[in-house]
């Protein structure tokens, strides 16, 4: 009954995957052609060959500094006319100017701090005894700060005398000053984590603790609010006052560095993942600078209104803001791109159902009796029309839920999707962020692991077992074999994977107690927390594997297969091996098939799994791409990136299942 | 050898329907060639077969004994005697236990059960139209249907959030109710469709000439009929739903809306039980449902996963 049923739906199944194939296909290349996008607001770029590690941006934006490893300082106009240039003998690494533009703090890996004035002159220089990796000036210069490598933070007046210093005894290179003259502020980052405000005198104001090392800080000219660039990839703004948390930005990758408006109405973050993020005052995405390698530096100018990004790649870019947003807000063209995809989705409908007119019974009926005239369909179908009443729920329904979702997420891979806030056509840039996506990447490896293990784990332990219970002579093993080895499926999925939580424990677990209780104390481990094993304790999981369903699956099909080919096997003299090779698995290839496919689209699909146990870690070691999916999506609010996520398993999924398709068509002719 | 297997061909496949019907614990003799008193005598080859049988079994049920005993320690018991039997008894876990987890259990209940109700509704009433009505378009859109097969969820989790996000569902029962009323109806359909088209066209015909409009003859003749099929779908779709685990993670964010299968794993965070036996005896008692379910419907369960065959 069940081969049956399978087969006869197996057709429709066939061709509507086909259709499907081809309409993502067709959404493919209507992509191609568009995904090339220009660069939105930009006033003016230059390009060297080294990379950029500094920028700075005067109150009004007329002037951008630039530092860069080629050792030299660069101060442009508004304009991108170079004004003049200023070397030290090592790369430059940080670099403040106050909002006038008359004093640049400028720190280099030669270990000096330099003040320059607005012409480029040197004023003054320090050295430490590592390099300087970043520094910062007061807005009326009295205040002059740099972090060193040496782990020590040194603070000078306006005429190169060092009023302190402070060996932290970590690493420290997020540094901004607020306030002038006496009452100048200054707040200082580490990699503990800490945010520490300075007085004047070197006095501790205030500290505030994060989880993650404090990379880059910005500060309001007021102090009010405190920008956070951290390790992990936040954007944090804090109250100044009293280091409460406001709100909090996650980019996808380590944030570089991180720059606030003077009136914190609009933030600037830049981070490893390669963009530059402009936020409003509240913290809520407004635009994404997309650059072809990791953001390093960024500076926002007092108003907010220009905007420089350094990169990795040697650019440094200077953007107006008002018509990157004007940009970004074009967004007819996007509405053009939807209905060209809608469009041509309605097309590809009206296609199949021409094809489905031609090719199949009923649609060919259908289509005779239209050619009689369409006055004739429109009567049949108000005729049935009690029909379409009665399926319509089901229908309304599964386009509500299935239908609409499936294809939103065939369209939404290929764009920046922020749902009520934007939907930008990306092109294949989600793609191509995935290429480049580590966690990604280790998923897609081990779910090719996990797929085929989970079809190693159904085809072997549940027909071992199977065979032998088939085999035993008493019928009353038989029976109390089979029932007791189905019992574990009462426990639900999820249950049975937090009790191998426990069980692998590191504290009080039944696998190292065991260990322990036998004396191979030198075996127990942190399971789930060493890179080497992670993934094979996940794998383990469940451990002999004798999934109750595979099992009553494969000793349905052994007490089907007729007693009298088992009786013919006996007097031919064959082994049991031999039967079991020459008639058992050849008639059970369709129950093969089955737990095959099912265990394929499971296993690509896996994330409970590491989501319960290791939660993808140690690093990405246990990472699965639906893993990938969900922290993307519900963690990142990277939608448009999940549902690329999505399409590629998708794509995946289908190509198995066609695949296994046509393998099921062939082997069953044999087994009939 | 081979023609006889060809010849056994439809027999065959008559046999296995017969045989799916019948279910648990009615296996024919297997080998009719078996004379009485070798069951009683064990050769060398049944006796491993007990012995690799007796032992996978032990290992498979390990986790379960260790749930079930630490279920009945407290803290002191595990950590400090660790291997030792539960001594005393601590039967007050379960009540614990049962504390933290029986709103999220009959969350569950209410989801899962409502949700198959409706797919059982809307399935059999449009399996039914299928198998037995003629209109234009029907098989287009059967097949529209079926397509759905191929639509992993994983790549429809994300778009369908969004849409109860915005239709403000979000973090309320409906969030999960229509989803899976209308997932489920893929497989039902298809489960209803085949077997509402088996049922004798006579019946219908008899109904037609006493007078029974066509929806009394679907209440009437199809329903009583078909309810195997329906029972079956409706087991199928209740474990299913039960052990829905990425779908309530995403949707839901209320501990007081939660299901059961995400809120054993927010235990400690978000219900406050820290020690282990209370957590066990809650792993413990949220199996309760299903074992329920499983005493009467495993065969359902199986001959529905099987006829389903793609959608598990």
């Amino acid at each position: 009954m069940s081969g049956l049923r399978f087969r006869r739906s197996a057709a429709p199944l066939w061709r509507a995957g086909g259709a499907i194939a081809i309409a993502a296909a067709i959404l493919l290349a209507i992509t191609l052609p568009l995904s090339a996008q220009s660069p939105e607001g930009l006033l003016w770029e230059h390009v060297a060959d080294s990379r950029v590690q500094a920028v700075a941006v005067s109150e009004d934006g007329s002037l951008v500094a630039v530092g860069s490893r080629d050792n030299s300082l660069r101060l442009f106009d508004a304009r991108g006319q170079l004004l003049w240039s200023f070397e030290a003998e090592n790369s430059i690494l940080g670099l403040d100017m106050s909002p006038d533009g008359r004093w640049i703090a400028v720190a280099s890996e030669d270990r000096h701090i330099f003040l320059l004035d607005g012409d480029g002159s040197e004023l003054w220089k320090f050295k430490a005894a590592r390099p300087m990796n970043n520094a910062a000036v007061a807005r009326d210069g009295s205040l002059v700060t740099a972090t060193s490598d040496d782990r020590t933070v040194y603070v000078f007046d306006n005429n190169g005398n060092l009023l302190w210093q402070e060996e932290l005894g970590i690493g420290v290179r997020a540094v901004d000053i607020y306030g002038s003259a006496e009452k100048a502020r200054l707040v200082l980052g580490s990699d503990d984590g800490l945010i520490t405000i300075y007085s004047r005198e070197g006095r501790n104001l205030l500290q505030i603790r994060l989880d993650y090392n404090v990379i880059s800080v910005s500060v309001t000219p007021n102090g009010a609010r405190v920008l956070a660039g951290t390790g992990d990839g936040s954007a944090i703004l804090l109250n100044g006052a009293n280091g409460r948390e406001i709100w909090r930005f996650r980019a996808e990758d380590s944030v570089s560095s991180v720059s606030l408006a003077g009136d914190g109405s609009s933030a600037l973050i830049g981070s490893e993942d390669g963009s530059a993020y402009l936020l409003d005052g509240d913290g809520n995405l407004t635009h994404q600078f997309r650059q072809e390698s990791e953001v390093l530096s960024v500076s926002l100018a007092g108003d907010g209104n220009s905007l420089s990004v350094g990169a990795v790649s040697g650019s440094a870019r200077v953007y107006d803001r008002a018509a990157a947003l004007s940009g970004a807000a074009r967004s007819s063209a996007q509405r053009q791109r939807t209905l060209l995809a809608v469009i041509s989705a309605i097309v590809l409908l009206i296609l199949a159902a021409v094809w489905a007119a031609r090719n199949t019974a009923a649609g060919q009926q259908a289509w005779q009796r239209s050619a009689a005239g369409p006055v004739g369909v429109l009567q049949t179908m108000w005729s049935a029309r009690l029909s379409y009443l009665l399926i319509l729920p089901t229908l309304a329904l599964l386009l509500t839920f299935n239908y609409y979702p499936a294809f939103s997420g065939l369209y939404h891979a290929f764009t920046d999707w922020s749902p009520g806030v934007r939907t930008e056509w990306v092109g294949l840039a989600n793609f191509q962020s995935l290429m480049d996506n580590r966690f990604f990447l280790s998923g897609f490896r081990n779910a090719a692991i996990l797929v085929v293990v989970s079809i190693a784990k159904t085809m072997t332990m549940p027909l071992l077992v199977a065979e032998f219970i088939f085999n035993l002579r008493n019928r009353f093993s038989q029976y109390w074999f089979r029932t007791l080895f189905v019992v574990p499926i009462v426990l639900p999925a999820v249950v049975e994977i937090l009790v191998w939580n426990n069980i692998y424990d590191p504290a009080i677990g039944l696998l190292n107690e065991s260990l322990k209780l036998v004396g191979l104390e030198e075996f127990t481990r942190v399971w789930y927390g060493d890179a080497s094993v992670a993934l094979g304790s996940i794998i383990f999981i469940g451990v002999p594997w004798v999934n109750a369903f595979a099992l009553l699956i494969f000793y349905g099909g052994l007490i089907s297969i007729s007693n009298e080919i088992i009786d013919a096997s006996l007097v031919d003299g064959a082994s049991t091996w031999r039967r079991f090779w020459s008639i058992d698995l050849p008639l059970l290839m369709g129950q093969v098939k089955l737990l095959l496919i099912l265990n394929f689209i499971n296993a690509v699909q896996t994330f409970e799994l590491v989501f319960l146990t290791t939660g993808g870690g140690p690093g990405a070691a246990t990472y699965t791409p639906a893993l990938e999916l969900y922290y993307k999506a519900m963690r990142m609010d990277r939608m448009g990136i999940a549902s690329a996520i999505g399409m590629i398993l998708f794509i995946i999924i289908l190509a198995g299942t066609v695949i296994n398709m046509r393998f099921v068509s062939s082997a069953t002719e044999y087994e009939a | 050898m081979v023609t006889m297997r060809e010849g056994q061909g439809t027999e065959r496949n008559a046999s296995v329907a017969t045989r799916a019907e019948s279910g648990e614990g009615t296996g024919q003799p297997i080998l009719s060639s078996g004379s009485a008193f070798a069951i009683l005598r064990l050769s060398g080859t049944q006796f491993l077969l007990y012995t690799v049988l007796l032992v996978l079994l032990i290992v498979t049920f390990i986790p379960i004994v260790y749930l079930v005993a630490l279920s009945l320690k407290d803290n002191g018991q595990i950590y400090g005697r660790f291997w030792s039997m539960p001594d005393p008894y601590r039967w007050e876990n379960f009540a614990l236990g049962s504390l933290a987890i029986w709103r999220a259990v009959l969350n569950s209940i209410l989801t899962s059960g409502s949700s198959t109700a409706a797919t059982v509704v809307l399935a059999s009433l449009s399996g039914y139209v299928f198998a037995r009505h003629r209109f234009p378009g029907k098989e287009m859109i059967y097949t529209g249907i079926l397509a759905l097969l191929m639509i992993p969820p994983i790549l429809t989790l994300i778009p369908a959030y969004v849409l109860i996000l915005n239709m403000g569902l979000e973090n309320t029962y409906w969030a999960l109710i229509l989803p899976w009323t209308s997932g489920g109806q893929v497989f039902a359909l298809l489960l209803c469709r085949s077997f509402f088209a088996t049922l004798p066209e006579e019946f219908f015909d008899a109904a037609r000439i006493d007078g029974a409009s066509e929806l009394q003859s679907f209440a009437r003749i199809a329903v009583p009929l078909s309810a195997p099929i329906l029972v079956t779908v409706a087991v199928v779709r209740l474990v299913t739903t039960y052990n829905q685990f990425m779908w309530p993670l995403v949707v839901i964010s209320s501990p007081k809306r939660q299901v059961v299968a995400v809120a054993l794993t927010q235990f400690t965070s978000e219900i406050g039980v820290t020690d282990l036996g209370p957590q066990m005896a809650g792993y413990i008692l949220a199996s309760v449902p299903l074992i329920v379910l499983f005493s009467f419907g495993m065969r359902h369960y199986v001959r529905g996963l099987t006829a389903g065959g793609l959608k598990a």
